[in-house]
């Protein structure tokens, strides 16, 4: 744990003060749900076998360690300021390119596999979609040229590795 | 000693035959490939590896991963020197100087320098692998659930506190992942944990889709996040590496070979910090320190032996006492046992030959990662000019299709996205993942050791800090956590002479 006045701080006091708040909270659910849990008492258990005695002592350990970062970054927000962090260079896409990958990929994991589509089908349009899609987002033209690009990743994808678990390793496909 | 060297050669004879032969190939260019790739780590590639390799005898999926390991530990050099990105966080300390001498025009150099350490790295790791498995795992038969207790949290606390920037967020990565853990059925009554009256919950995370989605989906969701950069590569010269260089910096590549295997060794540590303390090692000694940074042979070749080092040092505790020295052999643990194999204390007792198994995989991932290093370079650039939206979605398809692999439930799959948007929030936080793995395969462990200690004693908790193995143990623990409190440094740092004046 460095000092609030290290130089090195990859996240804002600010964010984490929220996410000391949250797993404040998160640990304290956690103690309450594990000494709600049944003893056994009626067995002969003691307090040293009940089930909730592990994740009992994690949550106390997280409320503990949240209220400890909670307590440092409002001493480093005193230090600096509520938003103080090491400035991340990194060049990010557009936001709503983000959430759109987002989407696709639950689409794609929640939706499309094992919902009664062809395991295959449903790979090549995932793929297909998400390889036209943001070769458009990285400012490559959307011609007819990139949508036979597009078809041949996501059908190559969908035969090799259909072949690959079904044919070669014998695994099951959703 | 003959005993093991005989084990040894009947451990390599049983691998010289076509399909083994072929999959080393096949696994040690995958292994190359993944590491090489930005955003792609080890840890991904072994867990996704794992899943492809569910229904193969379990001798020759252990070779796929290990050599898969190998392999992109070794193949994040590749990006690192020619493009100044690691391909793989254990490769973050070979961009200062291995691009530095890219851009010098030694490109092909700086890749024999990779190439000649890492081959080196792993030799040297592998011997000790081989010399103190078999010490350790008899010490090991020493440990009781006390003892075990202890390392498993040694391993997560120090997991915690060297992977990341900030250590008291690496503990809570930690405690998140013991707590993940405890979902499920617990060992003693059967009773439900957290399973909310779901069925599938109640049989707790599986660990290997947990691993995919803390590893695989949540690098994807940050490769996704960051807008891709045109891929330019210089023209280089030979990159076979020069006796010369290997020669002239043996020591530097003793050194980094031992630091290596001891970092391995330390649980859930890893090759991203063997790199590094190799090369602050070799800087500290060298009589060219000026020129780290900028294309240090010296340098080059200490974070490339360091790190490779440390796969077969990650190993010895997998084996002898089932703590994985790092995230990678954490995934690598989760497949022996998914594949009847039990590592731990009883493995010298139980199945003695396995050890010189493992030794001789890792000879056969050597000879793999040479081979590569030394003809497939061409590819390995064509492999790093295909655009990020093309492997993107193919690598999550993988991690769809593994999760489901393990048990074929869909659960499985929502299990990996969960892990997955749990791991991309950790990291946007600046949470360390490593800790957040080493607590989801030590958790059990350390409740079993917990528990059944209690029932010995009686819950009397003297032996926990009694037992002289525990004693050590809970020690360090505390001396590594009092450490790392600003008010315990204050105390022990010498007051400047300065300030004192």
């Amino acid at each position: 744990m460095s000092d609030p006045a290290s130089p090195a701080w990859p996240a804002s006091p600010r964010a984490d003060f929220i996410g000391a708040l949250i797993l404040f909270v998160f640990g304290t659910v956690v103690a309450a749900m594990s000494w709600q849990m049944d003893r056994f008492e009626q067995q002969g258990a003691t307090l040293h076998t009940a089930p909730g005695l592990w994740p009992g002592i994690i949550g106390l350990m997280i409320v503990a360690l949240a209220a400890l970062l909670a307590w440092r970054s409002v001493r480093r927000a005193r230090a600096a300021h509520w938003n103080a962090a090491v400035p991340d260079d990194t060049v990010l896409v557009p936001r709503r390119d983000f959430w759109l990958a987002v989407a696709l990929f639950f689409f794609y994991a929640a939706g499309l596999v094992g919902r009664g589509l062809p395991f295959w089908l449903g790979t090549a349009a995932f793929v297909a979609g998400f390889v036209f899609l943001f070769q458009r987002a990285a400012g490559r033209p959307t011609n007819a040229r990139a949508i036979v690009f597009s078809i041949v990743c996501g059908v190559l994808t969908a035969v090799i590795v259909t072949l690959a678990f079904e044919q070669l390793f014998y695994v099951r496909l959703p | 000693m003959f005993e093991g060297l005989i084990q040894f050669g009947h451990s390599l004879v049983s691998f010289l035959d076509p399909l083994s032969i072929g999959l080393i190939l096949l696994s040690s260019l995958v292994g190359v490939i993944i590491g090489a790739l930005p955003g792609l780590t080890a840890t991904m590639g072994v867990a996704l590896m794992t899943t492809l390799t569910i229904k193969m005898p379990s001798n020759q999926a252990l070779l796929v991963l290990i050599c898969t390991y190998v392999g992109a530990i070794y193949g994040g050099s590749r990006s690192a020197i020619l493009l100044n990105i690691p391909g793989t966080p254990a490769s973050a300390a070979s961009c200062l100087d291995g691009h530095a001498l890219a851009k010098q025009g030694q490109a092909g150099r700086a890749m024999g320098i990779a190439t000649s350490g890492s081959v080196l790295g792993t030799l040297i790791g592998m011997f000790f692998l081989a010399l103190f498995t078999p010490v350790l795992g008899d010490l090991a038969l020493k440990f009781g659930a006390y003892e075990f207790f202890w390392l498993a949290l040694f391993g997560v606390i120090i997991a915690g506190t060297l992977t990341g920037d900030d250590p008291l967020k690496g503990w809570l990565a930690g405690l998140i992942g013991i707590l993940s853990a405890t979902v499920g059925q617990e060992a003693i009554y059967a009773y439900d944990r957290f399973s909310f009256g779901n069925r599938d919950l109640a049989g707790g995370f599986n660990l290997v889709p947990a691993l995919v989605g803390a590893f695989g989906f949540a690098e994807l969701l940050m490769a996704v996040r960051e807008r891709p950069v045109p891929v330019k590569i210089n023209p280089f010269d030979s990159v076979i590496p020069k006796l010369r260089d290997v020669t002239q910096y043996w020591r530097t590549i003793l050194r980094s070979g031992v630091i290596g295997t001891f970092i391995g060794i330390l649980p859930g540590v890893g090759e991203d910090v063997a790199a590094w303390s190799s090369y602050a090692a070799a800087k500290r000694v060298s009589k060219e320190k000026e020129k780290f940074g900028k294309g240090s042979i010296d340098g080059l070749m200490a974070a490339e032996t360091g790190d490779n080092a440390c796969v077969p040092g990650a190993v010895i505790p997998v084996l002898t006492l089932a703590i994985p020295g790092s995230a990678p052999a954490a995934v690598l643990m989760a497949a022996m046992l998914i594949h009847g194999v039990r590592p731990g204390p009883m493995i010298m007792i139980e199945a003695p030959t396995f050890v010189y198994d493992v030794v001789a995989m890792m000879l056969f991932a050597t000879l793999g990662i040479l081979l590569y290093g030394l003809t497939l370079t061409n590819l390995l650039i064509k492999v790093l000019m295909v655009p990020k939206p093309v492997i993107l979605p193919i690598i999550f398809v993988l991690c769809v299709v593994g999760s489901f692999a393990i048990s074929s439930r869909l659960f499985d799959v929502y299990v990996m996205l969960g892990f997955g948007v749990l791991g991309y929030v950790l990291r946007r936080a600046g949470y360390p993942v490593a800790p957040l793995v080493l607590g989801m395969v030590l958790g059990d462990l350390m409740e079993k050791g917990l528990r059944r200690g209690l029932v010995l004693s009686d819950g009397d908790l003297t032996p926990f800090f009694t037992r002289p193995i525990s004693a050590v143990l809970w020690i360090t623990i505390v001396l590594v956590i009092l450490f790392k409190l600003p008010l315990a440094r204050k105390l022990f740092r010498r007051r400047p002479v300065a300030s004192a004046n």
